[in-house]
């Protein structure tokens, strides 16, 4: 339909060819704002868009299929003839696998990861539902602690790096993953409170009234009438922070130490000075890392796209 | 509402999340605002130098260096993701045989982990070992220094934000064109305007929220490039392929002058303020229209 919309050339009759006379197609054509356009040369139309489309998408994932074809080429290979395919081999991966902690790292992520996310949600939803459902005795209070929560978001991480730093050692977290997971909870939670309060906002509250009228207190209310109703914001807010913990550098390279520790992103930051000339070994670990990430986005396609692009398109 | 509102149950619900964000996001960004105005090495007591930090970064040639490379990545990034990102929304637009696997593919780098990122493209655009030269080299090209040479890192850096960042902004513009009302297209088709001249007098105009927004959104995502400059190059030669981020990063951390490094950071966010106000004004004024 669209495409139809998109050319005018599609726009004329189209009641079925076989029941159009010549006489109609003469009778039509000076109406017509332009000449229709031969079927064979639509077509043809047609399938330069398909092309293109897919050249374009083809060149985008070049970069990914080109590290995961030197992730079987051995070392040497790489080096003198890249574009041979003669000798592929999974020594690579035999090297990467023995080299790399892939247990450690993913097990350390998803731990900071659940926590933090968890936590980040949980917290932000609560005090969400306080600065849009709950009566404060001065209203100017409560529009100015949610605008507190707002302004977090121009904040740059950047800027939070050393103190944060500082305040870890300070309170004794620094070496511990509370060190990790405590900023990572604070800087979702201006985010968090953005999607949380707007859709509350827009929400009719009666059913909790109703909750309340029928007994139900303030911790039933969130858990049994309105937590339910905010599935999709919550699956929203989880899948964007997911993908920001596992792909969070800045905080991970300056708060994390030990190397029992390491985060994926950590992990892979030093493949270069791990691997060195290597880069048969070093392109297999990154496949490795790549793999399951992308797999998880396969699955989860829809939820994750609408999950990443739900700030921007809300606002 | 105001069965549930007791002053302690509104303190409990709302102390969690004041308190984490207080202490991890509002004393941080006062605290490196107070260091900035200090000299500081990371022991004894921070000494109080005024506007000395600030005064110190005009004459800092990596410090303008490093504000150079972020306007040109920021120039560049914008003046080719913002057509072909609307370009592909557009073309994935059509009736394409698996276009919606097309899609996925196409915003499947925005979920690549930046570090990774950046060394998939050190692959690609190594002078020595990358795939761009040694495509080039099949044609007779003498092997091009992308990145690690004086001129063109930013410009390799700009590339590697567009390939991450293409398909996030098409989805956002696909988006925008599905919410097109049809009746308007129909009507300017049934006027006999080209494909060409609806996309130009109709489609962009009533787009012109989604193109400030994407812009918006792109121009916070390249001040926020660090990682990128940390895989491909390390900031080098001689910083001089640094970002402001990646530059502050250096000071803070690598030469440990605090204070120093505190008062770029204190720009960065002033810099990032002034375009998240924009974006504020601009969704106020969306609401309200």
């Amino acid at each position: 339909m669209t495409t139809a919309m998109s050319d005018p050339g599609l726009r004329t009759p189209e009641s079925g060819p076989g029941l159009r006379t010549p006489a109609d197609l003469a009778h039509e054509r000076p109406a017509a704002p332009r000449p229709v356009a031969p079927r064979r040369r639509r077509r043809r139309a047609a399938m330069a868009t398909g092309i293109a489309a897919y050249l374009v998408t083809f060149l985008i994932v070049l970069p990914i299929l080109w590290i995961a074809l030197l992730s079987f080429q051995p070392s040497d290979k790489i080096l003198s003839d890249p574009f041979s395919f003669a000798e592929l081999t999974l020594d690579n991966y035999a090297r990467a696998i023995t080299s790399l902690p892939l247990l450690r790292m993913y097990g350390n992520t998803l731990l900071i990861a659940v926590v933090s996310v968890t936590v980040g949600t949980a917290i932000s939803f609560t005090a969400a539902f306080a600065l849009t459902r709950m009566v404060f005795r001065r209203r100017r209070a409560q529009s100015a602690t949610r605008f507190y929560l707002l302004a977090g978001l121009a904040v740059p991480v950047y800027i939070l790096l050393f103190p944060v730093y500082r305040l870890d050692l300070a309170l004794g977290l620094f070496g511990t993953y509370g060190a990790l997971i405590l900023p990572y909870v604070a800087v979702s939670i201006p985010f968090n409170t953005l999607l949380f309060t707007g859709f509350l906002r827009e929400f009719p509250n009666e059913l909790e009234e109703a909750a309340i009228i029928d007994g139900a207190g303030l911790w039933r209310v969130c858990t049994s009438v309105v937590l339910p109703l905010m599935r999709p914001v919550i699956a929203t807010i989880l899948i964007f922070n997911v993908v920001y913990v596992f792909n969070e550098f800045p905080f991970a390279s300056i708060l994390i130490n030990d190397p029992d520790m390491v985060t994926v992103s950590l992990a892979v930051s030093r493949f270069q000075g791990q691997y060195t000339v290597d880069y048969g070994g070093m392109m297999a670990a990154a496949t490795l890392v790549l793999v399951p990430q992308l797999v998880i986005y396969a699955l989860f396609q829809r939820q994750v796209i609408a999950g990443m692009t739900v700030g921007a398109v809300k606002g | 509402m105001v069965w549930i509102s007791s002053r302690w149950k509104i303190v409990l619900m709302l102390a969690p999340a004041l308190i984490v964000f207080s202490l991890f996001v509002v004393y941080p960004v006062l605290y490196s605002l107070g260091f900035s105005f200090t000299k500081f090495q990371g022991f004894g007591t921070p000494e109080f130098i005024g506007l000395d930090n600030y005064a110190a970064l005009g004459d800092d040639p990596f410090f303008w260096q490093s504000l150079q490379n972020t306007i040109v990545i920021l120039v560049v990034s914008l003046v080719l993701l913002i057509p072909l990102s609307f370009g592909l929304a557009l073309l994935l637009r059509r009736a394409i045989p698996g276009g919606g696997g097309l899609r996925a593919l196409v915003f499947g780098p925005a979920i690549i982990a930046p570090i990774l990122v950046g060394l998939i493209w050190v692959f690609i655009l190594d002078p020595k070992i990358g795939l761009l030269n040694r495509v080039l080299a099949l044609f007779g090209v003498a092997p091009i220094q992308w990145i690690g040479g004086d001129t063109l890192t930013p410009y390799a850096v700009s590339l590697v934000f567009i390939w991450s960042s293409v398909g996030f902004a098409m989805t956002i513009f696909y988006a925008g064109l599905q919410l097109q009302p049809a009746d308007v297209l129909e009507a300017s088709a049934l006027d006999g305007a080209t494909g060409w001249q609806q996309v130009r007098h109709v489609t962009i105009p009533m787009m012109k929220e989604t193109f400030a927004i994407v812009s918006i959104l792109m121009i916070t995502n390249v001040f926020k490039i660090f990682e990128l400059v940390y895989m491909l190059t390390g900031g080098g030669p001689v910083h001089r392929s640094e970002t402001l981020v990646s530059y502050m990063y250096f000071v803070t951390f690598t030469k440990q002058q605090y204070g120093y490094g505190m008062a770029i950071s204190v720009i960065v966010t002033v810099l990032g303020a002034i375009v998240s106000i924009g974006y504020l004004l601009l969704s106020r004024g969306r609401r309200t229209a």
